[in-house]
């Protein structure tokens, strides 16, 4: 799948793409800044996605809400934040695209001068109410915050949540969003994406006059990891206000488009995309263990994770289930998958990846991509390289990443049982755990 | 290079003439309603099997039974057990889609155009020819009941299920498409068979295909495959239920659903709105924009903005083939559940009596729509979506290409008497779940009578 694109650097750093397909009069505006929560330090959890929240709430030369202006000329727009970059984007009809560089322009150059300890508290308290209604008082909800330093050794930024910790977000200080905002938000660490109903030299002129007059900040700061992983099974028990008890088995993986990611995707596919595939068909279909089963390569830019969900049917046990997904796991060890099972899981992906590209904006969309390969691969379009990654992979490679990945004692194994439940429900030696 | 005046904002160009991508509508002779429309962004093809069965076609006492028959269509064919099946859609890299609403049932299957003749082959044969088998039908039934008590614990799904119940009743919308435990626990194989045979009868099919395709190739790859599956028009065709009849008058405004030591309070206020082919579908798409249809409505600036009492406050109008819901839906914090309320319904009640939408929320919410209009166009499977749409309401198939000139005809005469009319601030009916001990003292003051509990 070709995207074709141009790209230039701006003298003060920042990278700028631009993609032209005017077959709709839209215009999608993505712009990254290369800043997530692997970037915050232990005690101030949650600061980077708080931030991203104050970045809505105006700046110097429109100190107002910054949906306004876009919305009612028909733009969409939003944000995000993640461990490892923050993005904000917006849709606009044609006409409107130079507002929306205006006001993201601003907000890069000029924020400063407009936040107020006012804004700030209200974010902070929009921010833990997203953390109520998002994990705390939904099932499951807290399991991340169980997983993440289970995998995660004590000195490594994936051990935290991007949401954060409440009395970190309580103890955010004012000053420490000057701070954050002068290290992390200025040009020499973005990126940004113009996609859509533009002239790829016009487009250069206009974010050069909109961005090129915003000043340089300093180099991002190295992230420091110090990582030693464990080195022995963890099996470990949480209650949590659920009907229906579910295991979640875990093991670190590959960093994004590092050797062995792809090759996971593709792993996690062949075990529970659709009715076909194996686990679903002897833990759901045949042995009506689990009501659902879902496995994912999760892959992020210094690490990976590689995870596989399954819901106990009621009175079902999570040890007869770990057991069918372990036997899945050794026959992948030993034998690999079948040709038909990489047939299908390379056509699934050669698909998907068409799939992905037909939006210009929003998440995941092209303008989206065009970054992600950007910002990470310094190759905006990786596309077509990307896909050929995956359809290189052979069974003896699936094999073998199963055989170096997915063994026991590199593993988390985390049964999440009903409030009050006989803790026999769960995994045998499992030792509970208590978040707030 | 000119130096960028951040004294104002830019001025915004006119919008762009933007045709919408044409739907082309052939009845086939077996009564099959087909739209095409060619679509080149990517080399991908959508298709939508749209069936006018749906959740309100539920038998009393059978509620669920029109969601477990669509659920059960991908378990096999007559020709290909379910992991054959299943196994020729991952080797054409597709993704079946099965949704049953209140109103209808839509299959979506999206492949790479170059699999189009293999995936319209699949599509109607797991429409057509299904193996309903009596163990599948059993399997799945207890998925889905297992699925039921899964939702017992997600907040928001318990406010959805009670809020429907308490506004409609027994009105074929006052149930969700999943069902009840009890019923669905009691619905065997003949039911399901029964349903399938009586209610998805080709004549009222519609199949809408948008891709990387000619219209001349999507119609004869779709119409081959159409006429080898569906022999001649049925019948005796299939009529939907009484989805049309007035939703009863609702008993108990203020329903309470105990979660003990809840941190949030999910909320939900609402009555009957209106149908899909009412006059006023316009005036309240625009009179939404500034109550609660979008971030930068009243009733999100306040909750959310302004109180910070939950991330994000919202309203709509489910528009629907008979009368759907006018809801107002939020999460807020357990302390302020009643102040929310109080100021939600507040909203409500001074956009059509003392703060009228003024000229600019009206410039603002037109603006919103018709130039946010071409955004909402953009790929195959967006496109795909009107189809079934214009199938489902009946509506004409140049629809889309007068909805711009329609929004921007809605003046404030328009969109202050449609509030006036389909607003009923007197008749709201509130649902909250959340926790007993530190918020139902709060709702007895707010004047709605005393909260029904629903455990």
């Amino acid at each position: 799948m070709h995207v074709s694109y141009e790209k230039q650097v701006l003298s003060n750093g920042l990278e700028v793409i631009l993609h032209s397909d005017r077959s709709c009069p839209i215009v999608a505006v993505n712009l990254w800044y290369h800043v997530g929560s692997k970037n915050e330090q232990l005690g101030r959890t949650g600061f980077a996605h708080l931030f991203e929240h104050l970045m809505f709430e105006g700046s110097a030369h429109h100190d107002r809400g910054y949906f306004a202006p876009l919305q009612e000329v028909g733009g969409a727009l939003n944000g995000s934040t993640n461990a490892d970059r923050t993005n904000y984007w917006e849709v606009v009809p044609t006409g409107a695209l130079e507002r929306a560089l205006w006001m993201e322009s601003d907000r890069m150059g000029f924020l400063l001068s407009a936040l107020t300890p006012e804004k700030f508290e209200t974010q902070r308290k929009v921010v833990l109410n997203e953390r109520r209604q998002n994990y705390e008082n939904r099932p499951y909800g807290m399991v991340s915050m169980v997983l993440m330093p289970a995998l995660f050794p004590h000195g490594h930024p994936y051990r935290w949540n991007t949401i954060g910790e409440p009395s970190d977000l309580m103890a955010a200080s004012f000053n420490d969003v000057r701070q954050f905002f002068s290290t992390y938000y200025h040009p020499g660490n973005a990126s940004l994406v113009l996609a859509g109903d533009i002239d790829v030299v016009q487009g250069f002129d206009l974010v050069e006059r909109y961005f090129g007059p915003i000043s340089k900040g300093p180099p991002r700061p190295a992230v420091d990891v110090s990582d030693t992983p464990v080195d022995c099974e963890q099996r470990l028990l949480l209650e949590d206000r659920v009907d229906l008890a579910r295991v979640y088995l875990s093991w670190r993986s590959p960093a994004l488009f590092c050797e062995g990611d792809a090759g996971l995707d593709l792993l996690a596919t062949i075990l529970t995309a659709g009715k076909s595939s194996r686990l679903y068909q002897r833990l759901v279909r045949d042995g009506q263990l689990a009501l659902d089963v879902s496995a994912g390569q999760s892959s992020r830019e210094i690490d990976g994770i590689f995870s596989i969900v399954a819901t106990a049917v009621p009175g079902g046990s999570l040890t007869e289930i770990e057991k069918v997904i372990a036997d899945e796991l050794y026959q992948l060890q030993h034998d690999g998958p079948t040709d038909d099972e990489m047939e299908r899981s390379k056509m699934t992906v050669e698909a998907d990846f068409a799939y992905r590209v037909q939006s210009l904006g929003d998440f995941g969309g092209r303008s989206d991509q065009l970054n992600a390969y950007n910002v990470y691969l310094d190759n905006p379009g990786y596309f077509d390289a990307d896909l050929a990654r995956y359809l290189q992979i052979n069974s003896a490679a699936i094999q073998s990443l199963a055989q170096r990945y997915l063994t026991d004692q590199r593993r988390v194994a985390l049964s999440v049982i009903p409030v009050g439940a006989d803790s026999a429900i769960g995994l045998p030696h499992s030792t509970r755990v208590v978040v707030g | 290079m000119n130096t960028v005046d951040r004294s104002c904002l830019p001025a915004v160009g006119p919008p762009a003439l933007f045709r919408p991508p044409q739907l082309r509508h052939t009845r086939l002779t077996n009564g099959v309603d087909v739209f095409t429309a060619t679509h080149h962004r990517a080399p991908v093809l959508t298709l939508k099997l749209l069936l006018p069965v749906g959740a309100a076609d539920d038998p009393d006492n059978r509620h669920g039974l029109a969601a477990l028959t669509g659920d059960i269509l991908d378990e096999g064919t007559c020709q290909l057990t379910d992991v054959d099946l299943h196994k020729a859609l991952t080797r054409i890299g597709a993704h079946l889609g099965i949704v049953v609403s209140s109103d209808a049932t839509t299959l979506t299957l999206t492949t790479l155009a170059k699999h189009a003749r293999e995936a319209v082959a699949l599509l109607l044969d797991v429409v057509a020819h299904p193996r309903l088998s009596s163990d599948d039908i059993a399997r799945v039934r207890d998925l889905r009941c297992n699925r039921i008590l899964q939702m017992r614990q997600v907040p928001s799904a318990v406010a959805d299920r009670v809020f429907m119940k308490s506004v409609y009743g027994s009105h074929p919308y006052g149930h969700l498409s999943i069902g009840t435990h009890t019923a669905l626990s009691e619905i065997d194989a003949s039911a399901v068979t029964e349903f399938h045979s009586r209610c998805y009868q080709a004549t009222g099919w519609t199949l809408v295909a948008v891709g990387d395709m000619s219209h001349d190739r999507l119609l004869e790859t779709v119409q081959s495959e159409i006429d080898r599956v569906v022999q001649g028009a049925s019948s005796s065709p299939f009529v939907p239920g009484s989805r049309l009849q007035e939703p009863p008058t609702v008993k108990n405004r203020l329903v309470f659903v105990p979660r003990p030591d809840a941190v949030q309070s999910e909320v939900r206020l609402g009555h009957p709105g209106v149908s899909r082919i009412s006059e006023d579908y316009h005036a309240l798409l625009v009179l939404n924009m500034v109550l609660g249809g979008q971030f930068v409505s009243r009733i999100n600036l306040n909750l959310r903005e302004d109180k910070g009492y939950t991330y994000g406050a919202h309203t709509s109008f489910d528009f629907r083939v008979g009368r759907g819901p006018f809801s107002f839906r939020s999460s807020v914090q357990t302390s302020v559940t009643a102040a929310a309320i109080r100021e939600a319904i507040q909203e409500i009640q001074d956009i059509q009596t003392t703060r009228l939408p003024t000229s600019h929320e009206l410039r603002v919410a037109r603006d919103a729509l018709t130039r946010g209009f071409p955004r909402g166009l953009e790929t195959a499977s967006q496109v795909a979506r009107v189809g079934t749409t214009l199938a489902l309401h009946g509506l004409p198939v140049d629809e889309m290409d007068n909805f711009v000139q329609r929004v921007m005809a809605v003046d404030l005469d328009r969109v202050v008497a449609a509030a006036g009319t389909h607003l009923h601030p007197d008749k709201l009916v509130t649902v909250v779940v959340g926790s007993a001990d530190e918020v139902l003292p709060s709702l007895e003051t707010l004047g709605l009578g005393t909260p029904y509990l629903v455990e």
